[in-house]
């Protein structure tokens, strides 16, 4: 058979030794943020300082890596200095490509660093090829990454109408996937995402053991409550459990991981150029082990003998939120 | 995974905690400046941590002030407890410790954003300036 070329393997890093675990366990791509409100993952003590990116950068591109670096959220009234800064940085430090989501932003980039790629963020919501195709002309992204919700034939549709790269999830945490829309934690903390780079701002959560149980509050609102040994979750509005009608489940989402492994395969075939890893908050024990799993993955995937190895399974199941993993829309016979 | 005798166990239990929160306060004097070079630890400064070892039902807590990781024996801000077992495995970055917050082998109580900045703070540490101090068999011996 023709020999695939194997979509590039995008993973994540919130420190230096996340991006170098990333690097040696086989990326092709390493992404991050800044110390700030410019990334979505705009957590305490997480993410680069300048000199940290360029270390992380010398280091990549020695082992002929790149770095991509994200700077996806909105940026806000009053305070697009601070978002315009992040993406002179970005050039400045020599970044493969900026992941941005914000249209100004995009504009920005486009005419202030020409030759500095630009990816649209699965922030940007585009779900569709108008609107990929529509970003690629007014902005000339090199790729797009899709939103969560599209089922397999959906991608590909996608794929054969636009010239520009398309990127999809390949594991990690889900959420309810109103990427780039989602204003629900607003409700509890007058923070979110998009606005602020983080949907449960740690200084609005605690954690309250009392004996074996434990409940999680976000600003004051009780979201879960856990019996002993009872695997818990992030502390996000979505993945809450609340009294609905007398009944107290998950009555937005149950904790769930994305597991793309069983489609590896059919994600290649379809023409996807990049798989992306959820996870820039998680610690370097956390990336070592899903990049190492991923590249063995998609270095097998290209053999029609292809099977999901119960040993990759198993691995990403040790580090995986909830209690399940799920291919989320990709497979959704039901349509 | 080990276990200390139970003897052991309530042994330690009875022991005050101050000489090994002294001891640990003093070693992360020391290491300061080799892993945190950039790192002024304002967002520490007079908040006590606690960890507890939740098999052995004891702890030790420190603070910062003046500059200098300190013994304390104030009410924690933050309170971490885990296993023997599980600190180490989180020392040697063997598990993700949200991983093991998942699985409920880690806790965090109290103020979460300190809780976190420390998470992430250890995350991002590079270890290998201090690791280029030991001898070479302790090096072997714990794999580094």
């Amino acid at each position: 058979m023709p020999a695939t070329a194997l979509p590039e393997l995008v993973c994540p890093a919130g420190s230096l030794p996340a991006l170098k675990a990333a690097v040696d366990h086989g990326a092709d791509a390493v992404y991050l943020g800044f110390k700030n409100a410019t990334n979505a993952r705009n957590f305490a003590g997480l993410n680069f300082t300048d000199a940290q990116i360029k270390t992380g950068i010398d280091y990549a591109k020695q082992r002929g890596k790149s770095v991509l670096i994200a700077i996806n959220t909105y940026a806000q009234a009053g305070r697009v200095a601070e978002w315009h800064r992040a993406i002179d940085a970005a050039a400045d430090a020599g970044a493969d490509a900026v992941i941005l989501a914000d249209l100004g932003l995009l504009d920005y980039a486009t005419r202030v660093h020409p030759t500095l790629h630009r990816h649209l963020s699965v922030q940007g919501s585009a779900t569709n090829f108008e609107a990929v195709n529509l970003a690629h002309d007014y902005f000339g992204i090199r790729r797009a990454v899709l939103p969560r919700v599209l089922t397999l034939p959906q991608v590909e549709y996608v794929i054969k109408n636009t010239p520009v790269e398309i990127e999809v999830f390949g594991f990690g945490s889900l959420c309810v996937m109103a990427e780039g829309r989602c204003i629900l934690s607003s409700y509890a903390t007058g923070e979110s995402p998009n606005t602020h780079g983080v949907c449960s701002p740690a200084s609005h959560v605690q954690w309250i053991p009392q004996g074996d149980t434990m409940s999680t509050r976000l600003n004051g609102i009780l979201i879960d409550h856990f019996a002993a040994d009872e695997p818990a979750g992030y502390p996000t509005l979505c993945k809450g459990r609340f009294e609905v009608n007398d009944a107290t489940y998950y009555a937005l989402e149950e904790p769930t991981s994305l597991n793309a492994l069983a489609v590896l395969p059919e994600l290649l075939r379809i023409g996807v150029r990049a798989i992306k890893v959820e996870g820039r908050q998680r610690s370097p024990a956390y990336t070592a082990e899903v990049t190492k799993t991923l590249r063995a993955a998609l270095d097998a995937a290209a053999d029609p003998r292809y099977s999901v190895k119960p040993a990759w399974q198993q691995a990403l199941n040790k580090v995986s939120e909830g209690h399940q993993q799920t291919l989320g829309a990709y497979s959704r016979p039901w349509r | 995974m080990f276990k200390l005798p139970a003897l052991v166990q309530k042994a330690l239990q009875k022991l005050p905690e101050q000489p090994p929160a002294f001891i640990l306060s003093q070693t992360l004097n020391w290491v300061k400046q080799p892993l945190w070079p950039e790192e002024d630890f304002s967002w520490l400064e007079g908040r006590t941590v606690r960890l507890e070892i939740s098999d052995l039902g004891c702890g030790l807590s420190y603070s910062f002030a003046n500059g200098r990781f300190i013994p304390s024996q104030a009410p924690a801000d933050v309170c971490f407890a885990a296993s023997l077992a599980d600190y180490w495995i989180l020392a040697r970055r063997q598990e993700d410790p949200d991983t093991l917050f998942f699985q409920r082998r880690l806790r965090i109580s109290g103020d979460t954003e300190l809780g976190l900045q420390l998470k992430n703070l250890m995350d991002a540490t590079d270890f290998s300036p201090l690791f280029a101090r030991l001898p070479a068999p302790l090096r072997q011996r714990l794999a580094l």
